[in-house]
């Protein structure tokens, strides 16, 4: 059992980056541009939410992706090709970003040697409990300017 | 010509059917694979499926499953629309009887040259 | 917008003397946007600085000109030149006994295209083996095409998912083309204002979404080396936008569902 952890994914924020660039461009914004890594500074999220995946696995590998409402509510907006500054519910808000953590998770797990299943996405207020989780990644990114907290947890 | 656009996320869907739309098709829509089975016993006319793969309830490989035991569905379009994108669970997803494989995230162009591979939308000159 | 109309032309004149590619007016946008990476990897200030190091420097002059080519492309582009070839021009190169077809894929950029004549003759034509000159001006585009390495949106776009199965391998990120294919294939820098490369005389050549950015006299030139590389009785694709008729008249249209076919006009010797 112990020899799996040899095994442990090796993935790079190069590619996670990559991966998050690749969904804005096509499906967030339709144009490149509008995404970066955070420079500087971890920043404070205001009013945050948290949303992930999991992929079943030796070890499982959690994607948890956490922003503030109002950044979310942007993302939904611009999935839903909404209006600027409409409302947005929580339902429409927990599917959109759900299917933001769905696709970083899945393609994430295409990278990874013996990924599992995915698990169907969860949002939350807060992050979920995961005691000896060990981080993989731990970054922030700036999408419009607003922080976006990528991580990727090693599960016990 | 009719769709039927498969995806627990109703985001997703609403993307799809943007585009699907913009070629020209119908749509109806279903949030999850025996949702879906419902629909096509509804709209027997549906001549394409966009089908996720993680979904609750049965998921899109188990819907591609199911429709392929049906006679009367045989001539129903399959493409999986989905961010499963190991090699892996394409060749599962053809062997099973889909016809075509779209990772997420995709553009709309994407969907329709693989529409237009399919043959259910004339090239563009 | 830092770019000066004397700056413009500057670009404007240096990009058409070296690829023939027309930069009229309205285009300074294209010119500003494409440049600004380059300006920014340079260090200086703006697009406008930059054409200024360009007047002095002509070791810039390669970058400038790549930088300004539109590579878009994809895995069977518009499917009937495919078609085509599947139906007709392999078959009758197959029905005279031929084992070996040469090809030439003219303005490859990255590659898709090669690929695609690839991996239909290997799919579906096993008696044949196909030889495939690929040649673009952009170092850039042909640096990936001789990698054969393509990003996930890449592959998702126009490539049958069986073949994607059949003959790539994931490699992380990228998708990687089997080395039978990569084998058949060479990538060679290539203006389309010069003679044509070596490895004719090509029985198929594919010159698609590239006379576009050409004027007539340019495209009058570039069909003309094109024929002389064209094996008697080879097939011409053009672009689905494109065609000979007004330009050079030695070429005939055959109908072909669809596709922008050309052969030259039979003058039988003997
Ligand atoms: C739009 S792409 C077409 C690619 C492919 N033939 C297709 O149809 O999908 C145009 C390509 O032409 C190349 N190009 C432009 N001017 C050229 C020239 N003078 N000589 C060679 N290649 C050129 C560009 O670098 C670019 O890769
Ligand atoms: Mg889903």
């Amino acid at each position: 059992m112990s020899a799996a952890t040899e095994s442990a994914p090796i993935f790079e924020a190069e590619a996670l980056m990559g991966i998050a660039t690749d969904l804005f461009e096509t499906m967030v914004d339709g144009e490149p541009g509008h995404l970066t890594l955070w420079w500087g500074e971890p920043p404070e999220l205001e009013d945050s939410r948290f949303t992930w995946v999991d992929i079943q696995g030796q070890p499982a590998t959690r994607v948890l992706l956490a922003a503030s409402r109002e950044t979310g509510e942007q993302l939904t907006r611009a999935l839903l090709a909404l209006p600027e500054g409409s409302a947005v519910g929580d339902e429409d808000f927990a599917d959109a970003v759900g299917e933001v953590a769905n696709v970083v998770g899945g393609n994430i797990k295409s990278m990874v040697p013996d990924g599992g299943a995915l698990t169907l996405p969860s949002v939350a207020h807060a992050a979920p409990d995961a005691p000896g989780a060990i981080a993989i990644i731990d970054t922030y990114l700036s999408w419009r300017g607003a922080p976006l907290h990528v991580s990727l947890w090693a599960l016990p | 010509m009719k769709a039927l656009v498969i995806d627990d996320s109703r985001v997703m869907r609403r993307i799809v059917t943007g585009i699907l739309r913009g070629v020209g098709f119908d749509t109806v829509e279903a949030g999850d694979g025996k949702e879906a089975l419902e629909r096509l016993t509804e709209h027997p006319d549906v001549a394409l499926c966009c089908i996720d793969w993680n979904m609750p309830v049965m998921t899109g490989f188990e819907f591609v499953v199911e429709a392929r035991k049906r006679q009367e569905w045989r001539d129903i379009t399959l493409m999986m629309v989905t961010t499963e994108g190991e090699q892996g669970q394409i060749v599962r997803a053809l062997a099973a009887g889909a016809h075509e494989y779209v990772i997420k995230p995709f553009t709309p162009e994407i969907i329709v040259d693989k529409l237009e591979l399919l043959g259910l939308v004339g090239a563009r000159a | 917008m830092t770019l000066t109309a004397e700056s413009f032309d500057f670009v404007a004149t240096l990009v058409r003397r070296r690829s023939a590619i027309q930069l009229g007016v309205g285009k300074e946008y294209l010119v500003e946007s494409r440049l600004s990476p380059l300006a920014r990897s340079a260090g200086v200030a703006d697009v406008d600085a930059y054409v200024h190091a360009l007047r002095r420097d002509v070791t810039l002059h390669d970058q400038v000109v790549e930088a300004l080519t539109t590579n878009e492309t994809s895995w069977f582009r518009d499917l009937t030149p495919f078609t085509a070839l599947r139906s007709t021009v392999l078959p009758e190169l197959a029905a005279a006994g031929r084992t070996q077809v040469r090809v030439w894929s003219a303005a490859c950029s990255s590659g898709q295209e090669a690929y695609s004549i690839a991996m239909t003759v290997a799919d579906e034509f096993p008696q044949l083996t196909a030889s495939i000159t690929a040649t673009d001006l952009s170092e850039q585009m042909l640096v990936q095409g001789r990698a054969g390495r393509y990003s996930q949106l890449e592959v998702n776009r126009g490539l049958p998912a069986i073949m994607l199965v059949k003959h790539f391998q994931r490699q992380g990120a990228t998708f990687e083309i089997s080395p039978a294919l990569r084998r058949g294939v060479t990538f060679r820098s290539h203006n389309l204002l010069d003679a044509p490369p070596p490895g004719g005389p090509f029985d198929v050549i594919f010159l698609r979404n590239v006379l576009i950015y050409f004027d007539v006299a340019t495209k009058r030139e570039v069909l003309s080396r094109v024929r002389s590389v064209l094996a008697p009785g080879g097939t011409l694709f053009l672009g689905a936008a494109e065609t000979t008729i007004g330009i050079d008249d030695s070429w005939q249209r055959i109908p072909s569902a669809g596709a922008s076919v050309y052969r030259t006009h039979e003058k039988r010797a003997a």
